[in-house]
């Protein structure tokens, strides 16, 4: 992410959780908190508690974001990234937000908490439409994956799939076909939604399956070298400990402690090379869409 | 059912799930995953199904919890998170997507500071060679800390580590975790109390981590990473310390070491073995094809091959990094006669009494010691005189003997040493300075002289406690014109602030000497250092600072030779017993200064050796 992404993604953040933008520049923003990001980013439970139960009115934080290492001319100069100055309105913390600093970290892991989950309707063409008639929509389940590829080392992809739960299509550029539309968190009037075919369990069954497939097609060249990794590791123990076994082999308590630390660093070396994939749901929704596909 | 003619044939029609949620059946969600039967491969509600193989190697696993949890909101009819955190939520995985094997991740989530070239290097090389477990085995002051950081931080950001030990002298604790922080943002916690250990990323000290209750908790714990700094204390495989971590449950494993262990093979072969049993064959193998004397190897070529695969060692003299100068000047001072009768009284007492310790090594060396001593300050010999006297039967003629020099030292009225070094301080340009002397008793003396000076100081010792070390150095860095440090203030303390060194007195082993400068002489030091040698003529001293500085020219040395030098003239005798021995055979200073020479040139004839060694 270079610094106009990072200034865009939390742009976004703040619209999406109706913070109040003070003041903004190229490469700046100040910007006053709203209560639902001030619990996430603040990390002041107990001012919250004490907010919860006493029903007072909450002063959220401000902060000042720059997205550039350059100083923001118009308002002191900022030292060092927890530096605040203080404003008319209060105190207001300054802080750099680039890739890498623990505030975005910290906006990544919130919009990871909160972004899980969604059910969202396209919406209907504007223009003539009969008053009385509605208009058939089908359930699509779209799917993000993320797949790691993990050994001693790891790699990852992700997957953007849909299905649709009507007649079990599937859609392997599901976000390409986002992206194209107009989406509300809303039922449109004058729509109705099929019934689904598919149960939500069996859709996501059959997307695993599908993506199983694609998988099992890719180069394991990676897990080979892992493997051979691991029985060199192993070999290599055996040649350490075989002769050291053989020799307690009258000393039982020698031998007890020997095969106890042969086998534990077995286990390690397991641990740390067996190839395997693992495959997570970054998050997931259910998409209305007009139309019977 | 107007539409049920669109579905597939042999599709059997589900429960509609999105729309008959109006009804809210039940609160578990079977009631909708009624063909659960069919899910791949038999789940359990908890995203943790069994694992199946994806290739004859590779086990595949699925985590459904997102999923699950829709199914569950799905079943209440919401709450819906909103649609545009939906896609940040894809972007920031985007972002932080791990695309390839071998990329470094870690540097480009780094704009707070930038590694340099060699870190970086033996970073990719512990990744993709080592594969996590190796030995790094820099010489003093070239970043093993943000080395083993930089790999802590890759296998972190690519979710291959989560929990992680830190095993360090109790001095480094805070070091370590505010290091962490600071320039890899990774939030590692001191071990403070029982709940502490539960963190993802623990500094502890090595000698509360060994000790009950805390050892079997973390023996019943498993860690993706174990990192052991100063792990030369880990060379004996009898003690407490080796055993344990031994027995630490741990997939990758970093052992950090300034220490070269080069110097014996079986301290290595230990460290080895920790790491990667086996590495060097068996312990009968290894006596057979790689030993030729305890300390001398056979196969050099062999060893050096097997130990490439485990360990690191980067050297200043490789070059790549850039270091300030050092000014070294030698203060010559003229003892007080008072002092000079103190010393020559001192002198002819251990002269005296050699020969009645009939080559004993080690009373002859605390008899070195005295003489050191008085060149250092008239307190830390008074002490040494008054035990000595305790200890010395009641009826032997010695007892006064040791008194008329204890009354000896009731005439001096002032420390030279101590008045040339305030007027050291005052000449420096940013008038701060650490002070190192081998004596406690002058720390003390020279910590209530500067402070009747008007000049502030504050002591460092190797007995202070972890919070009031860093309190000091705090304070130094703050406040203070003066650290008064003891030896055992040379090891693990970074001073880079700092930029004047002033050798009260000198260590006899040059690797010490190294030590102390190197506290100030590292990375990121941005000035040029001096060093200040008091040296007071016509004492052993005088001797001392000769050898090391004009005929070993040990300041201006590349740094790292040394060690290996000294280690291979170690091997045959220790250093400090061998000059001791010197000081105390030799008949004159003439004599003396003639031995010391031979000492040197052997020395730099080792140098020689290394450097042809190197070239060829």
């Amino acid at each position: 992410m270079n610094g106009k992404q990072v200034q865009k993604f939390v742009l976004s953040y703040i619209e999406a959780t109706g913070c109040h933008v003070v003041e903004k520049s190229p490469n700046h923003v100040t910007v006053k908190l709203s209560p639902a990001a001030d619990r996430v980013l603040t990390n002041r439970p107990f001012y919250w508690g004490f907010v919860d139960r006493c029903g007072v009115q909450p002063e959220t934080m401000t902060y000042t974001w720059i997205f550039e290492k350059a100083p923001v001319p118009e308002v002191g100069v900022p030292s060092s990234p927890l530096s605040s100055v203080v404003m008319a309105g209060g105190r207001v913390a300054r802080e750099e937000v680039y890739f890498g600093s623990r505030r975005l970290v910290q906006l990544f892991d919130a919009v990871r908490q909160s972004g899980r989950n969604v059910t969202m309707f396209e919406e209907p063409p504007r223009g003539q439409r009969d008053p009385l008639g509605s208009q058939a929509y089908t359930a699509w389940l779209g799917v993000n994956f993320k797949v790691g590829y993990e050994c001693d080392m790891k790699r990852e992809e992700w997957y953007s799939w849909g299905i649709s739960l009507a007649t079990g299509v599937m859609d392997e550029n599901f976000l390409e076909r986002l992206k194209e539309k107009k989406l509300t968190p809303r039922l449109p009037s004058n729509v109705h939604l099929l019934r689904n075919g598919l149960s939500m369990r069996k859709g996501m069954a059959q997307l695993e399956h599908a993506l199983e497939r694609k998988l099992k097609a890719s180069d394991f060249i990676w897990a080979v070298e892992a493997e051979n990794r691991r029985q060199e590791e192993r070999n290599r123990i055996n040649q350490y400990y075989g002769p050291m076994l053989e020799r307690s082999i009258d000393n039982n308590e020698q031998k007890e402690a020997l095969s106890v630390r042969l086998k534990q660093r077995e286990e390690e070396i397991d641990w740390q090379y067996s190839p395997r994939v693992a495959v997570s749901v970054i998050n997931c929704g259910i998409f209305h869409f007009p139309g019977i596909d | 059912m107007r539409f049920s003619h669109y579905l597939p044939a042999g599709m059997p029609s589900g429960v509609p799930a999105a729309t008959d949620q109006a009804t809210g059946t039940k609160d578990t969600p079977s009631s909708i995953v009624e063909d659960e039967t069919q899910l791949s491969s038999t789940p359990s509600s908890t995203g943790e199904p069994a694992p199946r193989l994806i290739h004859p190697l590779v086990e595949l696993r699925f985590d459904r919890t997102v999923f699950e949890e829709m199914e569950r909101r799905i079943e209440r009819n919401g709450p819906w998170d909103d649609w545009t955190m939906y896609r940040l939520a894809l972007e920031a995985e985007e972002a932080n997507l791990v695309g390839d094997f071998h990329e470094l991740q870690c540097t480009r989530l780094l704009p707070s500071f930038t590694p340099l070239p060699h870190q970086i290097e033996t970073a990719r090389r512990v990744l993709h060679e080592m594969r996590g477990r190796a030995i790094l085995a820099d010489e003093v002051g070239l970043g093993k800390t943000i080395e083993a950081g930089l790999i802590l931080k890759e296998y972190w950001v690519r979710g291959l580590v989560r929990k992680v030990l830190i095993l360090v002298p109790a001095s480094l604790v805070l070091q370590w975790v505010r290091e962490l922080g600071n320039k890899f943002d990774l939030p590692a916690v001191p071990q403070k109390k029982e709940y502490s250990w539960a963190s993802d990323i623990v500094v502890a000290s090595m000698d509360t981590a060994k000790r009950e209750p805390h050892r079997q908790l973390l023996l019943d714990n498993e860690y993706d990473m174990v990192i052991v700094d100063e792990a030369h204390k880990l060379k004996n495989k009898r003690t407490g310390n080796y055993r344990f971590v031994t027995e630490l449950r741990k997939k990758y494993c970093l052992l950090l070491t300034a220490t070269p262990v080069q110097n014996d093979l079986s301290e290595l072969y230990n460290l080895i073995t920790l790491l990667k049993p086996g590495q060097l064959g068996a312990e009968g193998d290894f006596t057979a094809n790689h030993v030729a004397d305890r300390r001398v190897a056979k196969n050099e070529v062999k060893l050096q091959e097997n130990l490439g695969q485990v360990m690191i060692r980067n050297r200043r003299s490789d070059g790549g990094v850039e270091f300030t100068r050092r000014f070294v000047t030698n203060v010559p001072l003229s003892l007080s006669d008072e002092e000079m009768a103190l010393y020559n009284g001192v002198t002819d007492y251990v002269r005296q009494h050699v020969k009645a310790e009939n080559g004993d090594i080690a009373s002859m060396l605390s008899l070195v010691t005295l003489q050191r001593e008085v060149c250092s300050s008239r307190d830390a010999v008074f002490l040494t005189l008054v035990n000595l006297f305790k200890k010395t039967p009641e009826d032997s003629p010695l007892r006064a003997r040791i008194w008329e020099l204890v009354e000896l030292i009731k005439n001096i009225k002032a420390n030279t040493k101590a008045e040339k070094t305030i007027e050291l301080i005052q000449t420096m340009d940013d008038n701060k300075a650490i002070v190192f002397t081998e004596y406690r008793q002058t720390q003390n003396y020279l910590l209530r002289f500067f402070k009747e000076h008007g000049i502030q100081a504050v002591p460092y010792r190797g007995g202070m406690n972890r919070g009031k070390k860093d309190w000091m150095m705090d304070l130094f860095r703050r406040r203070a014109q003066v650290l008064v440090a003891t030896e055992a203030g040379g090891e693990g303390i970074n001073l880079q602030f700092c930029h004047n060194i002033i050798n009260f007195d000198l260590p006899w082993n040059p690797m010490r000497v190294e030590q102390r400068i190197g506290r100030v002489h590292r990375l990121g030091q941005t000035e040029d250092v001096k060093i200040y040698n008091l040296c007071t003529i016509g004492t052993i001293e005088e001797h001392i600072v000769h050898l090391l500085h004009e005929k070993i020219n040990m300041f201006e040395m590349v740094i790292g030779e040394l060690d290996d030098i000294v280690q291979k003239i170690d091997k045959e005798e220790p250093w400090e017993r061998r000059l001791a021995k010197m000081v105390l055979e030799s008949a004159d200073g003439e004599d003396l200064r003639r031995r010391l020479d031979g000492l040197a040139d052997t020395v730099l004839k080792q140098r020689d050796q290394t450097h042809r060694e190197t070239t060829e």
